[in-house]
C-alpha cells in the first residue's frame, strides 16, 4: 500500500508551488491564477482526507525531514543539550483534521473568490491569489509542524501573509494601517512566543511536539523529578513552566485576537473578505488555539497558566459580545464574533476541555467561513455596500444566501441542533463540572455563559437587519445576483453548519447512553490511531481538575447546562425578533444608549425594554470606549512613548562636534566615576 | 619591538597548523594580511605608474582581487583549522605580539568580504572621480589595519593597528572633496576619533603602568596582583572600553557615527559601519578575554566588566532603536540601526558570567552577527550607494516606488532590511536568534528580552523602507534612474543572495565561531 | 627617584589640560594641540613606568605613539584645508549640516 504519510510534505507544497504560479505566470493565466489556485487546495484537500482515512485506520506519523541546524560536536553548545533544529512533520488525530479543516475552507474560499474578485473586476489578481496560496501553505506548515520552532517560523509566515493580504486595497487609506496594526499587534504576541521558544530549548533541550523526548512529556518527568530541567535563578521547576507557558501563550492570544491583544482584529475587516473568512475560520486566528492544543500536554501541568486561559478566554467571550451589539457593519459584527467565540475556545482549553476546544475549532470553522462568505455575497449584491441599515428585505432576492446565513447564523447563536450548540454546550459543561470545585473557573464559565445570549442577540439583530423587514435602499430592493461559485461554498458549508455537531453528540449519549456516537472523544483520544502522550485522557490524568456536578449526577448536570444555555440563547434570539424583526427597524440600541429622554417609545418597547436595551447599550458603548480608548491608547501611547523619546535622543545630536567631545567626555568620566565607587578605586 | 623576554610560548603553539604532508611556514599564518597589504602597495604602483587614467575598472579589479585573497586564504586556514586547538593552538608570531587564531581568522574573513563587496560596488560608484587610485588603496590597507588588528595580541600591536584603520578612513570620509556633507563627516569622524585614541592610548599607559607589560598574556597574569594599583587599572580599563566604542560605534562613543555614516560617500559607510565595526569586537573580544579576565573570576580592580558591557548594550542598542525610529532619510536611519546592532554585538560581552557554560555560545554568536551584518550591512548601504548615484533623494519619500524602476535591487533591499529587522527565514533572524538564546542559557535573560523589545521597534522603522519601495506610487523623481550600474548592481545582489545563503549555510559559520569563542574562554 | 605616583599625577594633569582644550577651543587647529597634549600624557606614563619597571616596552612605545601623532596631525591638516575650502572658516563648530 501507497503509504499517505509519505504524501503530507506535499499537502504543504501545493498551495505552494500555486504561489509561486500565480506570482510568476498569474498574469498569462485565466482568471489570474485562480484555477492553479483551486486545483492546488482542492488536491491538498484530497491528500488530506486520505491522511484523515490512514489516521482513522489506525496510523501516526512523526519524521524528521530536514536538519538546519545541529550542534554536535561544537564545544560548548547552545542549550543544556546537544540540540538539533529540525524541520518535521507530525501527524496525529488533532493535525489530521486540522488538515483537513483548513484545505477544506481555502477550497472554498479559493472558489468563492471567483465570484467575489474576479465578477468584480477587481486588479492585481495574480497577487491575490498568491498571497493566498501561500497564507494557506504557511499554515498547513505550522498544522504539520513537529517541533515548536517549526510552528514559530510558520505561525510568522502566517502574519506575514496576513499582512499581504488585508492590505491588499493598498491604495485606500484603511487597508495599509489596518494590515500593519495587525502586523505589529501580532507581533507583539509574537515576540514573547520567541522568547518562549528559546526558554523552552533551554529548559528541554528539544522543542518537538511528539515522543517519549518530546518536552511536554519532559516536563512531566521534571515535574515527577524524574528529568533535571534547566530554570534560571533555581526555579522551582513548576513556576518557570508557568513562565514558559506564558511567553508561548503571548504568541497564542495575540493570533487568536484574545483581549488584550484583539484590537487588531475588526480593523483586519479591510481586507476582501474572502481573506477575513479565511482568516478567521480556518487559518491564522485559528493559529493561536491550535498551537495551544498541540502543547496542551504542556500547559495541563500548570495550573495557573490553565486558570489564566480560561479566564482570559471567558472574559474575551462576554467582553467581544457585548461590543459586537453595537456593530452597524455586516463585517464588524461578524469580527467580534470570531473573537468571542475564540474566546470560548480558550476558554475550553483553560478548563480541561480539549476535546471540546477542538470539537468548537471545527464547527466554528465551517460556520464561521459560511457566515463569512455569506457576508460576501450579501456585499456582492450590495455593490460593496457593508452598512446593516442600508440593507433589509434580502430574503427573497438571495435564497441560497439567506438560508445558508440562517443556518450558520444558527449554529454561532448555539441552536439545538445546529453544530456550534453541541460545541458551545460541551464547552460550557466542562468549564461548569470542572468549575464547580475551582471558583476562578466557575467565574470563567459564568463570563461564558452570560455572552451567550449576547451572541444570539446580535447575531439575529444581523440577520434580521439584513434579510428580513423592508429594504431601506434601492439597492437593497433590487441587488446584484450572485453565482454558482459563490452558491456552491455557501451550499457546502452550509449543510456542514447543520450536521458537524453530530460527530461529537456527548449529551445525547450521557443522557440516552447510546455509546460510540462521541466520535471526536475517540478520535482525539486515540481509539484509531494516535500518540499515546497526545490523547485527551492523559491530558486529563494530567490536568489539575476534577469533576463536580449539580443537582445529584451528570445527567441531570448535562440536562440542565445544555437547557440554560440553550434557554438563554433562545431568550437572546427572542428579543432580537422582537426588536428588529419587523418592517422598519430603529437603532435600539444605539440610540438608546446615551440619551436619556426617550423619544422612541413609538417603537415596540415598554419600559423593561428600553432600561434593558439602556443598559446593555451602555455596557457595549462602555466595552467599546475601553477598547477605543484604553487598549488602542496604550499601543499608541507605547508607540508614540517610542517616538517621543526617539525624538528626545536625536536632538542630543546638535552637530556640533565640541558637544559631542563633551558628552564623550562625560560619559566616559560617568563611567569612571561609577565603576570606581563600586570597585573601590579611590579608597 | 619588546625588548622583553617572551612568556614562555608553549611548544606545539609554535608548530605550524595547516593539515596536509608538508606544514607551511609560520609567517604564512598572516597571509590574508599580506595579502591586502599587497594589492594596496600595489594600488599605489598603478596609480603611479598610469597617473591619468580615466577609468577605475583596474583598480577595482586589483583590489577585488587582493581581498578575495584574504578572503580565500582566511577561509582556507578556517576551514583546515590553523591556529585552532586540535592543530596545536594558536600561532604566534613576533615576540607574541601577533597571535593568529580562529578569532583573528574568523574576523578577517568577515572584513575581507565587506572589503571585496565595497571595492567591486565603488567602481561604479567612482566612475568621473579624478583620484580613485587614493581611494582604493586607502580602502585596502585600512582592511589590512582591520585584519591585523583582529590578531593583534599586545595592546601595542593593537594601539598601531587601530591607527592603521582610522587613519585611512579619516581620509575616506572626507573623500569628496567638494561636498559639504562628505567634509564635514571627515571633520566630526578625524576630532571625535583623535580624541578618542587619546583617551585609548592614556588608558594603555595606565593599564602599562600598572602591570608593567602589554602584552595580553603578561597583563592577565600581572591582573591577579596588582596591589595599590588596582584602581589605576581599572581606570585605564575603562579608557580603553572608550577607544572600543568609538572603533564599534557603542555608547558612550557613539556621536560620530549618524554624521558620518550619513555625510561619508555610501560605500565607505558600508564598509565603516561593518568591517571597521567587526574588527573593533575582535580586538575588544580579545582583549577582554585574554587580558581582563572577562568570563573569570573577578580581579583585583574589583569589576565584573560583563556588567558594564551589559548597561552599554542595552543603553546602545536603545539609543540607536529608538532615534533610528524618528529618522526621515534611509541612510541616516541604518547609520543609528547600525548603532543599534552594534548594541546587539555587545551582548556577545555582556551576557558573559564567570563559569558561565556557554560563554563561547553567546560570543560565538555575536561574531556570527556580525558575520551575517557585515552583508545585510553592507548590501544595504550600496543600495543607498546606488541611488545616491541615480541621484534619487534621500528621504523615505524619495525611495516610493523604486520597486518599479529597479525591481531585482529593490528586492535585494527588501531581503536586507527584513534580515536587519530579524525576520525569519533570512541570515540575521539566526543570528539574533542563537545571540539571544545563548544569552538566555547564559542567565542573561533580561538581556534576550531587551534585545527582543528592541528588535520590535526596529522592524517599523525597517519595513518603512519596504513600503515606500514597494507600496508607494512612484513619483516623477525616479525619471532620474537612467542607468544600470553593473558592479554595484553584482555587489547589492551578491550581498543579498549572501544573506539568504546563510539560512542552509549557518550551521558551519556558527560553528566555525562558537569554537573560536570557546577557544578565548578556554 | 621621584616616586611613580607622580608621574601619574603629571600626566593625569597633562591629559586634563589637553581634554580642556579640546572642550573649549574652536579652532581646528588648538583642537590637534590639545589632542596632542593628551597624547603625550600618555608618553609621559609610558616613559615613567618603563624606567620604573626596568623594561624598555614602554619607551619604545612612546616612539610609536609620537610617529603615529605625527601621522594623525598629517591627515587631519588634509581634513582641515578641505573644510576650510569648503565651509570658509576653521572653526570646527560651523559645519553643522546634519544633526538629529
Amino acid at each position: 500500500m501507497v503509504d499517505a504519510f509519505a504524501y503530507v510534505p506535499a499537502i504543504v507544497a501545493l498551495p505552494f508551488v500555486s504561489f509561486l504560479v500565480a506570482l510568476a505566470f498569474g498574469k498569462y493565466l485565466p482568471k489570474g491564477g485562480a484555477f492553479g489556485g483551486i486545483a492546488a487546495t482542492a488536491g491538498s484537500f484530497l491528500l488530506s482526507l486520505w491522511v484523515l482515512a490512514t489516521v482513522a485506520a489506525g496510523g501516526q506519523h512523526v519524521e524528521t525531514l530536514y536538519t538546519w541546524v545541529s550542534t554536535d560536536g561544537i564545544a560548548g553548545g547552545i542549550g543544556p543539550q546537544e540540540i538539533e533544529l529540525t524541520f518535521g512533520v507530525l501527524i496525529d488525530p488533532l493535525s489530521a483534521l486540522m488538515l483537513v479543516i483548513v484545505t477544506l475552507i481555502a477550497m472554498l474560499v479559493h472558489v468563492f473568490s471567483l465570484g467575489y474578485m474576479n465578477d468584480e473586476g477587481e486588479p492585481d489578481l495574480p497577487r491575490y491569489y498568491a498571497g493566498l496560496g501561500l497564507f494557506t501553505a504557511s499554515m498547513l506548515g505550522f498544522v504539520v509542524a513537529d517541533n515548536l520552532l517549526m510552528a514559530f517560523m510558520f505561525f510568522e509566515l502566517v502574519g506575514l501573509c496576513s499582512y499581504l493580504l488585508i492590505g491588499f486595497h493598498f491604495r485606500e487609506p484603511g487597508p495599509p494601517s489596518a494590515a500593519k496594526k495587525a502586523f505589529l499587534v501580532t507581533r507583539f504576541g509574537d515576540y514573547f512566543f520567541l522568547v518562549g521558544v528559546v526558554a523552552v530549548f533551554a529548559t528541554f533541550g528539544t522543542a518537538s511536539f511528539a515522543g517519549s523526548e518530546s518536552f511536554p512529556v519532559l516536563a512531566e518527568h521534571a515535574l515527577a523529578g524524574e528529568f533535571d530541567a534547566w530554570t534560571p535563578f533555581g526555579l522551582e521547576a513548576g513556576t518557570w513552566f508557568t513562565a514558559v507557558g506564558l511567553l508561548v501563550l503571548g504568541g497564542a492570544i495575540g493570533k487568536s485576537a484574545q483581549f488584550p491583544l484583539h484590537t487588531w482584529l475588526p480593523d483586519a475587516m479591510e481586507g476582501p473578505t474572502p481573506v477575513s473568512a479565511l482568516i478567521h475560520a480556518a487559518t491564522m486566528v485559528a493559529a493561536g488555539v491550535y498551537l495551544v492544543a498541540r502543547m496542551y500536554g504542556f500547559y495541563v501541568l500548570t495550573p495557573t497558566t490553565m486558570a489564566i486561559i480560561a479566564f482570559v478566554g471567558g472574559f474575551t467571550a462576554l467582553f467581544a459580545a457585548t461590543m459586537g451589539l453595537v456593530k452597524d457593519e455586516l463585517k464588524q459584527v461578524l469580527a467580534y464574533s470570531t473573537i468571542s467565540q475564540y474566546g470560548y475556545m480558550m476558554l475550553a482549553l483553560g478548563a480541561g476541555g480539549y476535546v471540546a476546544a477542538v470539537f468548537h475549532l471545527m464547527t466554528h470553522a465551517f460556520f464561521k467561513a459560511l457566515l463569512f462568505l455569506g457576508a460576501g455575497a450579501v456585499i456582492i449584491a450590495m455593490h460593496h455596500e457593508e452598512n446593516m441599515w442600508e440593507m433589509g428585505g434580502l430574503k427573497e432576492k438571495l435564497p441560497v444566501t439567506y438560508w445558508t446565513f440562517l443556518a450558520g447564523s444558527l449554529a454561532l447563536a448555539g441552536i439545538f441542533p445546529f453544530a456550534g450548540f453541541w460545541s458551545k454546550d460541551e464547552i460550557l459543561y466542562e468549564a461548569l463540572v470542572h468549575g464547580l470545585n475551582e471558583p476562578l473557573l466557575l467565574g470563567a464559565w459564568a463570563m461564558g455563559l452570560l455572552a451567550v445570549p449576547v451572541t444570539a442577540f446580535y447575531t439575529f439583530r444581523m440577520v434580521f437587519l439584513t434579510f428580513h423587514g423592508e429594504p431601506r435602499t434601492d439597492v437593497a430592493r433590487d441587488p446584484h445576483p450572485v453565482r454558482w461559485n459563490v452558491k456552491g461554498p455557501l451550499t457546502v458549508l452550509g449543510v456542514l453548519a447543520v450536521v458537524a455537531g453530530t460527530v461529537n453528540m456527548v449529551p445525547v449519549q450521557k443522557v440516552l447512553g447510546i455509546e460510540g456516537i462521541d466520535l471526536l472523544h475517540l478520535w482525539l483520544d486515540g481509539h484509531y490511531g494516535g500518540f499515546s502522550e497526545l490523547t485527551s485522557h492523559h491530558y486529563a490524568e494530567l490536568g489539575p481538575y476534577s469533576s463536580g456536578y449539580i443537582a445529584g449526577g451528570e445527567v441531570p448536570t448535562v440536562l440542565i447546562g445544555a437547557g440554560v444555555s440553550l434557554a438563554l440563547a433562545l431568550g437572546g434570539l427572542g428579543l432580537a425578533w422582537k426588536l428588529y424583526n419587523v418592517a422598519e427597524p430603529a437603532e435600539h440600541t444605539a440610540a438608546l444608549g446615551g440619551v436619556k429622554t426617550v423619544l422612541y417609545n413609538n417603537y415596540y418597547q415598554d419600559e423593561l425594554q428600553v432600561r434593558l436595551a439602556g443598559v446593555t447599550a451602555g455596557v457595549a458603548s462602555a466595552a467599546d470606549t475601553f477598547d477605543q480608548g484604553v487598549i488602542d491608547g496604550v499601543v499608541n501611547g507605547v508607540s508614540s512613548v517610542s517616538l517621543v523619546s526617539g525624538d528626545r535622543i536625536r536632538r542630543v545630536q546638535t552637530g556640533v562636534v565640541t558637544h559631542y567631545a563633551a558628552l564623550l567626555t562625560l560619559g566616559v568620566t560617568g563611567l569612571i566615576l561609577v565603576l570606581g565607587v563600586l570597585g573601590g578605586w579611590f579608597l | 619591538m619588546s625588548v622583553q623576554q617572551p612568556s614562555t610560548v608553549e611548544p606545539l603553539a609554535a608548530l605550524p597548523a595547516q593539515t596536509g604532508a608538508a606544514p607551511l611556514p609560520e609567517w604564512t599564518a598572516l597571509g590574508p594580511v599580506l595579502a591586502l597589504v599587497a594589492a594596496g602597495l600595489l594600488l599605489l604602483l598603478w596609480d603611479t605608474v598610469f597617473p591619468n587614467r580615466r577609468t577605475n575598472t583596474e583598480l577595482s579589479v586589483i583590489a577585488a582581487v587582493g581581498s578575495l585573497a584574504a578572503l580565500a586564504l582566511s577561509g582556507w586556514y578556517l576551514a583546515a583549522g590553523t591556529g585552532r586547538p586540535a592543530t596545536g593552538g594558536a600561532i604566534t608570531l613576533f615576540a607574541e605580539a601577533i597571535t593568529i587564531d580562529g578569532l583573528a581568522l574568523f574576523f578577517t574573513a568577515i572584513v575581507a568580504s565587506v572589503t571585496t563587496l565595497v571595492v567591486v560596488a565603488s567602481r561604479d560608484y567612482l566612475t568621473d572621480h579624478e583620484t580613485p587610485g587614493e581611494f582604493y588603496s586607502l580602502v585596502v590597507l585600512a582592511a589590512a589595519g582591520m585584519a591585523l588588528l583582529a590578531s593583534a595580541s599586545s595592546l601595542a600591536t593593537i594601539f598601531v593597528a587601530l591607527e592603521m584603520v582610522s587613519l585611512p578612513s579619516y581620509a575616506l570620509v572626507a573623500y569628496l572633496k567638494e561636498n559639504r556633507g562628505s567634509v564635514e563627516a571627515g571633520l566630526k569622524y578625524f576630532l571625535v576619533g583623535a580624541v578618542s585614541s587619546a583617551i585609548f592610548v592614556f588608558g594603555i599607559s595606565l593599564v602599562y603602568a600598572a602591570t608593567g607589560s602589554l602584552l595580553l598574556s603578561d597583563v592577565a597574569a600581572a591582573f591577579g596582583d596588582l596591589g595599590d594599583l588596582a584602581g589605576v587599572a581599572g581606570v585605564g580599563v575603562v579608557m580603553m572600553i572608550a577607544g572600543f566604542a568609538f572603533k564599534t560605534a557603542s555608547v558612550p562613543v557613539h556621536f560620530w557615527a549618524p554624521e558620518v555614516y550619513e555625510g561619508a560617500p555610501a560605500p565607505v559607510s558600508a564598509f565603516l559601519s561593518s568591517a571597521s565595526k567587526a574588527a573593533g569586537f575582535a580586538v575588544a573580544f580579545r582583549v577582554f578575554t585574554e587580558a581582563f579576565h572577562l568570563g573569570g573570576e573577578v580581579t583585583a580592580v574589583g569589576i565584573d566588566w560583563a556588567l558594564v558591557f551589559a548597561v552599554l548594550a542595552v543603553v546602545t542598542m536603545t539609543l540607536g532603536n529608538f532615534a533610528a525610529a524618528v529618522q526621515t532619510e534611509v541612510k541616516r536611519m541604518l547609520a543609528y540601526s547600525s548603532i543599534g546592532h552594534a548594541g546587539y554585538a555587545l551582548i556577545g560581552l555582556a551576557a558573559i558570567s564567570a563559569g558561565g557554560s556557554h560563554n563561547g555560545a553567546v560570543m560565538g554568536a555575536s561574531m556570527a552577527h556580525l558575520f551575517v551584518y557585515g552583508f545585510m550591512n553592507t548590501g544595504a548601504f550600496l543600495f543607498i550607494a546606488m541611488v545616491e548615484r541615480w541621484g534619487v533623494g534621500r528621504t523615505f519619500e524619495d525611495y516610493a516606488g523604486l520597486g518599479t524602476v529597479a525591481p531585482m535591487a529593490s528586492v535585494a533591499m527588501t531581503v536586507f532590511m527584513f534580515s536587519l529587522a530579524g525576520l525569519p527565514p533570512f541570515g540575521g533572524f539566526f543570528s539574533k536568534y542563537f545571540l539571544f538564546a545563548g544569552a538566555v542559557f547564559n542567565g542573561f535573560w533580561w538581556l534576550a528580552a531587551v534585545g527582543a523589545l528592541n528588535s520590535v521597534l526596529s522592524l517599523y522603522y525597517y519595513s518603512r523602507v519596504v513600503k515606500a519601495i514597494w507600496i508607494e506610487d512612484p513619483t516623477d523623481a525616479l525619471a532620474a534612474v537612467d542607468s544600470r550600474p553593473t558592479a554595484l548592481y553584482g555587489a547589492v545582489i551578491v550581498a543579498a543572495v549572501a544573506t539568504v545563503v546563510v539560512l542552509p549555510g549557518f550551521g558551519p559559520v556558527i560553528e566555525t565561531a562558537e569554537a573560536a569563542a570557546t577557544a578565548l574562554f578556554g | 627617584m621621584v616616586a611613580p605616583e607622580y608621574y601619574l599625577l603629571l600626566a593625569a594633569a597633562v591629559f586634563c589640560i589637553g581634554l580642556f582644550g579640546v572642550l573649549t577651543r574652536r579652532e581646528a587647529l588648538y583642537f590637534l594641540m590639545s589632542v596632542e597634549l593628551m597624547l603625550n600624557a600618555a608618553n609621559i606614563n609610558f616613559v615613567a613606568f618603563s624606567a620604573y619597571y626596568g623594561d624598555l616596552t614602554g619607551q619604545v612605545f612612546s616612539l610609536f605613539v609620537i610617529a603615529l601623532a605625527a601621522a594623525e596631525v598629517a591627515i587631519g591638516i588634509g581634513i582641515i584645508l578641505v573644510l576650510y575650502r569648503n565651509f570658509g572658516v576653521t572653526d570646527v563648530t560651523v559645519p553643522r549640516g546634519m544633526r538629529w
